[in-house]
């Protein structure tokens, strides 16, 4: 049976819905020898901000309990350099790309949003409000929701791209923010990003981390990823994207059924630099199985 | 397009207190490792440990059809616990080879190894390689380890090497003491021209040698460890400081621009 599994994210086409996380992906060449990029419905890359950002010092990584903390701090070789070297390359990949941009200030999101908007070969803007490693910006946005709303306006002001806005699993009441985003005008929403965290190395005394804390990511996540998704999905009418721990193709799919119009796959890409694959190929036998002829049959069908 | 990352491990035993010889029979791909590569290793389906554990290779040989690598190491946490569990006929998932290797060197000439500890592994694999491809060259081995109990990878050394001087922290065999001060003790007796260096340990050991060696105009490679979540690049978790691009220098990563780094190169901090 021939599947239709292509996804519409607030003007986004989408192949397939399964797309790459940012920052567990790099620029999208490091994954060449592993996996079919064309097959990809996304790749999201690493986070751009307006200069090069050379991140925190190491140590930046911890394994927990099935998943790991990170602090990398947003290292990226800074929105030019990436035009230059990094989306070359990108453009003879027939996936959608998506930019994931970051700024320490309204102004600097603004900035980079124009600069890509104008940029042949990027598809989407991911807006970053959510990142918890570093001193300014990031999660300082993303857990206020006036702050949310002022970020999106700004860059959606700005931006001729569909316009997907990352939000923090580190709030009270992530529908709040949602819907205070959905009303500054984005396309779409992905959430969560990682949940901030802490590690200690007992024999030292000392955080495991440089950081000392860090964003939580992997499958200890996932049920509280799926919850403040499935939440959301009832709050808001734009689409939204699932993430946070999805290993492999049932996990993907209990995003879709909750709601999520589209997954990303983050940490499972380090363990396993072709799973996005092997969840593609997973969630299109299951619709076969199950009868579907179109994915969009299967989104949000969850019964409560 | 996608590699074959099976592995089925084909030997397994302790060779010194807490330190492990695993023999995987990996796809032939792996065949083309150079020595100070690595690869990245990981137990099928469970979560605990969670990530690919990297380790250096410590030999590559193949047999008939098959490819073996065996890795070398040292039971330091939850991890290599597991593996150390592992019995033959168990498959692992392996990735690589990966990383820039050693730079082997051209004929002629000494070639002096520096090993601390489970730093040996990848030493031992190049001490292999130079004794295979270039055979007129005399290798010279200064081996450290915390006391006689724990010298791991001390065989195979002496049936390569011209010679391997033992050091212990405890004095329980060889000199006593640091073996950067041991190899401190030969250094006049060693050319800048005609010597390359390659070291692999503890970083406080690496940083030692860095200091040995100011002034000096020999080549010296070192192999650095760091934790790792993906080992191909993508997740900036295994970054070091490096001495160029600045005053301040530039994070690298282990992994991609590594784990070989020229030792004057590294800022190995306090």
């Amino acid at each position: 049976m021939n599947v239709k599994m292509g996804v519409d994210i607030g003007g986004l086409t989408l192949k397939n819905p399964v797309m790459t996380a940012s920052g567990t992906f790099g620029y999208g060449e490091e994954y060449a020898d592993y996996l079919d990029l064309d097959r990809l419905g996304a790749i999201v890359v690493k986070g751009l901000s307006l200069n090069p950002r050379e991140g925190n010092p190491p140590s930046r990584i911890i394994e927990t309990a099935s998943g790991m903390l990170n602090a990398v701090g947003l290292q990226n070789v800074g929105v030019e350099e990436f035009i230059d070297k990094k989306l070359p390359y990108l453009r003879t990949i027939d996936s959608a790309i998506v930019a994931n941009i970051f700024g320490e200030s309204v102004e600097e999101y603004v900035k980079v949003a124009q600069i890509l908007s104008n940029t042949e070969g990027v598809d989407a803007l991911e807006v970053n409000i959510s990142c918890p490693n570093v001193k300014r910006g990031g999660v300082a946005f993303g857990s206020d929701p006036v702050l949310a709303g002022e970020v999106t306006r700004a860059v959606k002001g700005v931006s001729r791209l569909p316009v997907i806005v990352k939000l923090t699993p580190n709030v009270t009441d992530i529908t709040e923010i949602a819907r205070s985003v959905e009303g500054a005008g984005a396309d779409a929403l992905s959430l969560i990003n990682t949940l901030t965290g802490m590690s200690i190395d007992i024999e030292k005394r000392v955080p495991h981390l440089e950081h000392i804390t860090g964003g939580l990511s992997g499958p200890a996540i996932k049920p509280v990823a799926l919850r403040m998704v499935w939440e959301t999905v009832s709050a808001v009418s734009i689409p939204v994207i699932g993430v946070g721990g999805i290993m492999d193709a049932s996990d993907a799919l209990e995003f879709l059924i909750a709601g999520a119009r589209a997954v990303q796959i983050g940490t499972a890409n380090f363990i396993n630099p072709s799973v996005a694959i092997d969840i593609i190929d997973g969630i299109e036998r299951y619709l076969s199985d199950n009868n579907f002829d179109d994915i969009n049959n299967l989104i949000g069908t969850l019964r409560v | 397009m996608k590699p074959d990352t099976c592995a089925t491990v084909f030997s397994q035993g302790e060779t010194v207190k807490g330190h492990f010889l695993m023999t995987l029979k990996a796809p032939a791909s792996f065949g083309r490792a150079i020595p100070g590569q690595f690869i990245m290793v990981r137990l099928e389906g469970g979560t605990t440990p969670f990530l690919s554990r990297p380790f250096s290779i410590y030999s590559i040989y193949s047999r008939g059809d098959d490819t073996f690598v065996e890795i070398f190491y040292k039971v330091v946490g939850k991890g290599t616990l597991a593996f150390s569990r592992l019995q033959e006929g168990d498959t692992l998932d392996i990735l690589g080879p990966l990383g820039r290797g050693f730079d082997v060197p051209p004929s002629g000439g000494k070639i002096v190894l520096i090993a601390g500890g489970i730093g040996v592994a990848p030493l031992s694999f190049l001490a292999q390689r130079c004794g295979e491809d270039i055979p007129d060259t005399e290798i010279i081995c200064y081996l450290g380890a915390t006391g006689a109990e724990a010298i791991a990878g001390l065989g195979r050394l002496e049936e390569i090497c011209s010679s391997v001087e033992v050091s212990t922290d405890d004095g329980s065999r060889g000199y006593h003491g640091p073996v950067t001060k041991l190899f401190k003790r030969d250094l006049s007796l060693y050319t800048d021209d005609t010597t390359r260096i390659y070291s692999c340990g503890p970083r406080p050991m690496l940083r030692h040698l860095q200091d040995l060696l100011k002034g000096r105009l020999c080549i010296c490679q070192v192999s650095l460890e760091e934790r790792m979540a993906c080992g191909i690049g993508a997740c900036l978790g295994c970054v070091t400081r490096i001495r160029s691009g600045g005053a301040e220098g530039s994070l690298v990563r282990v992994c991609k621009e590594g784990p070989v780094f020229d030792i004057r190169d590294v800022e190995f901090g306090e």
